[in-house]
């Protein structure tokens, strides 16, 4: 079976807050961050897609594990993906204007047809730049498959049988099964991705992955015009108006605050 | 733009805060009035009972009720499919979801149905010339991102818990109210709950009183000082991702943009830099305080009152003050 996994390459969100903290965050008019020191990696969640479809292959399951991403200049990343375990990964050159998640989805769908369809489709839950999570739905209905979110665990008895995938919800975990085709999205609680060993690095350091463009895919008609396109990005302010309590230890400390809360009625004297 | 804006609201299994379903109201009013379109709230599954009275407070035109059975199951193509019938025998400019566990999933699949825009994460919508801009938080709420919805599809927004105050109309309406026949019999579940998930005592999302831990803690053994002084406080003890990753905690506790969205009167940090993504889950909190010793951390830049100091020192003497406290009877 095929196991394809959509990966997006997005800059580092530990990088971005820390210079929006710092308040050194560039952003251009049309709402692109463009400090080039902002390092570019691939989607945590994603990684952690790969890493479930990985740990398919690992329980003896039959299967070819590709991954696809839209985006510039990925074969770090690309390459990073054959060296944890990939078998095969190809890069589409995004489209002139701007995308969305419905340019992204439509993009994806045209490309899983033109390799003749896919068993299992994994995602992270979101891409951590936009946040919005919104792609695996889209590309779910493009592709006719149920959906399934927020993965802990996906399973699968054997070829052919449904997949079994543990969800994360507010109140506890839900396992669920769903027949394939199926797009599942994983969720951070999946845990560790794997590191890739040297000898697998070295190998993948010698891949050129393949490039495709949107030409070559057969994208469905008004599937490269965007339903949103981006006006402006900006940094939130913070109020700020916080009172250091001041003590002689932390006896004293303890004292002060909770004599503020007092105060403030958010704890009660007396029961 | 005629269309109207339709407020969608599920009640499934998880049944979504009657306050955030007021913030949607809130916010469609705006907008309805913005365009000058009607204000229509769906309600799919079974209707709350006061709900003609909190759509009349909310300036609401008419309320539509879509009730088949199967709605109460809680999952999604059943919703799906209810909803795009229904936004495809009435045409919506906005459809305006309240972000909750479920309609994360499900907003996007109508969208994708109906090739409508769609944007998460949404903390406003305005409108501006003749279209809408939808503001959503970005980077885990580092940065905001405004986007423009293409003018001639409807637009799928689903609103961010704890984004707008529900506010009541200046003058209530008197709402129409109609069931809306949806034969939902041939829909077929794609997914098979095989396993409920069952909720276990209460929730943090409705916690008066949080005080959460994180990676300041240094170990395991601390995470107790935490859950002391939840219990002297007679609240709930959370944290932040890093000490649920590393198994401390169980992830049913964790706060933030990937854990719960929580909006306690009091929120005590210990131990916790106030990473956005961390914050995204507190800053609802009334008074935030925090607990770390290194003065510079982020998380002084929400709180109200700080202490700079060891956590591991500074929570058993809380657990005392506060017991002292609530021992007293003054
Ligand atoms: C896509 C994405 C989603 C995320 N989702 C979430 C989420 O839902 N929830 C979440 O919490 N995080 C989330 N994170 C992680 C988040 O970015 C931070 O890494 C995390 O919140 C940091 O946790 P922390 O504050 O416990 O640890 P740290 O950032 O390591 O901070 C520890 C703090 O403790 C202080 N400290 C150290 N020793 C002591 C001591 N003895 N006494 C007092 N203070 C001390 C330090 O000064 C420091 O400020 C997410 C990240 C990403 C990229
Ligand atoms: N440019 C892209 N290339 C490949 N996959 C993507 C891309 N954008 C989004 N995805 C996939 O869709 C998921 C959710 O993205 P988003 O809807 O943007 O939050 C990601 O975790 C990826 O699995």
């Amino acid at each position: 079976m095929r196991i394809v996994v959509f990966a997006k390459e997005v800059l580092d969100p530990d990088a971005v807050g820390a210079y929006a903290v710092s308040g050194g965050l560039v952003v251009d008019d049309d709402g692109n961050i463009t400090q080039s020191t902002i390092p570019r990696l691939m989607n945590g969640y994603d990684e952690q897609a790969i890493e479930a479809a990985l740990r398919l292959k690992d329980s003896g399951l039959e299967c070819t594990v590709v991954v696809a991403s839209i985006g510039s200049d990925q074969t770090a990343m690309l390459r990073h993906a054959l060296s944890l375990g990939a078998d095969e990964v190809v890069a589409i050159e995004p489209p002139e204007g701007p995308m969305d998640c419905h340019v992204v989805a439509s993009i994806l769908v045209a490309w899983v047809a033109s390799v003749g369809g896919a068993d299992l489709v994994l995602c992270g839950r979101q891409a951590s730049d936009d946040d919005q999570g919104v792609v695996p739905a889209l590309v779910s209905v493009g592709l006719g498959m149920p959906l399934v979110t927020l993965a802990r665990s996906v399973e699968m008895p054997g070829l052919g049988q449904p997949v079994q995938v543990v969800r994360v919800t507010p109140d506890g975990d839900e396992k669920v099964e769903v027949d394939l085709p199926a797009v599942v999205t994983v969720s951070s609680e999946l845990g560790e991705p794997r590191y890739p060993t040297m000898p697998q690095k070295m190998a993948a350091r010698k891949v050129n992955p393949p490039v495709l463009t949107t030409q070559e895919l057969a994208v469905g008609a008004g599937g490269l015009e965007p339903a949103v396109v981006v006006a402006r990005q900006f940094v939130p302010t913070l109020k700020g108006d916080c009172e250091i309590i001041v003590g002689e230890g932390p006896a004293q400390l303890a004292d002060e605050l909770v004599a503020r809360l007092v105060e403030n009625k958010l704890i009660k004297a007396g029961r | 733009m005629t269309a109207p804006v339709v407020v969608c609201s599920w009640t499934g299994i998880r049944e979504e805060p009657p306050e955030e379903t007021e913030a949607a109201l809130t916010l469609g009013r705006s907008v309805s009035a913005g365009l000058g379109v009607g204000l229509v709230w769906l309600v799919v599954g079974p209707a709350p009972q006061d709900c003609a009275e909190v759509a009349a407070r909310h300036g609401v035109g008419e309320i539509e009720v879509i009730s088949d059975p199967k709605l109460s199951t809680g999952l999604a193509d059943s919703f799906v499919e209810a909803v795009c019938r229904f936004l495809g025998d009435h045409p919506a400019g906005l459809v305006l979801f309240s972000q909750t566990f479920d309609t994360r999933l499900v907003a996007p699949l109508v969208a994708g149905r109906l090739g409508a825009s769609v944007v998460m994460n949404a903390l406003d919508v305005a409108v501006e010339g003749d279209g809408l801009e939808v503001t959503a938080a970005a980077f885990g709420g580092d940065t905001r991102v405004v986007y423009r919805a293409a003018t001639g599809r409807p637009c799928v927004v689903a609103l961010l818990a704890n984004s707008v105050v529900p506010e009541p109309a200046s003058s209530p309406s008197s709402p129409t109210v109609s069931e809306v026949p949806v034969d939902l019999s041939e829909v077929h579940e794609r997914v098979r709950v095989l396993d409920p998930a069952r909720a276990e005592g209460p929730r943090l999302e409705d916690a008066e009183i949080i005080v959460a831990g994180g990676r300041g803690l240094g170990s395991p053994q601390n995470y107790k000082l935490v859950e002391q002084l939840a219990e002297a406080l007679g609240g709930m003890a959370a944290a932040s991702r890093p000490i649920v990753d590393d198994g401390w905690i169980d992830s049913s506790r964790q706060v933030g943009l990937t854990g719960k969205i929580t909006r306690p009167a009091l929120y005590l940090a210990a131990g916790i830099s106030g990473a956005t993504q961390h914050m995204v889950g507190c800053s609802a909190a009334k008074t935030i305080v925090a607990v770390n010793s290194d003065p510079d951390a982020p998380i002084f830049r929400h709180a109200r009152y700080g202490i700079v100091a060891d956590c591991n020192e500074v929570l058993p003497e809380l657990v005392r003050a506060v017991t002292q406290v609530s021992d007293s009877h003054d």
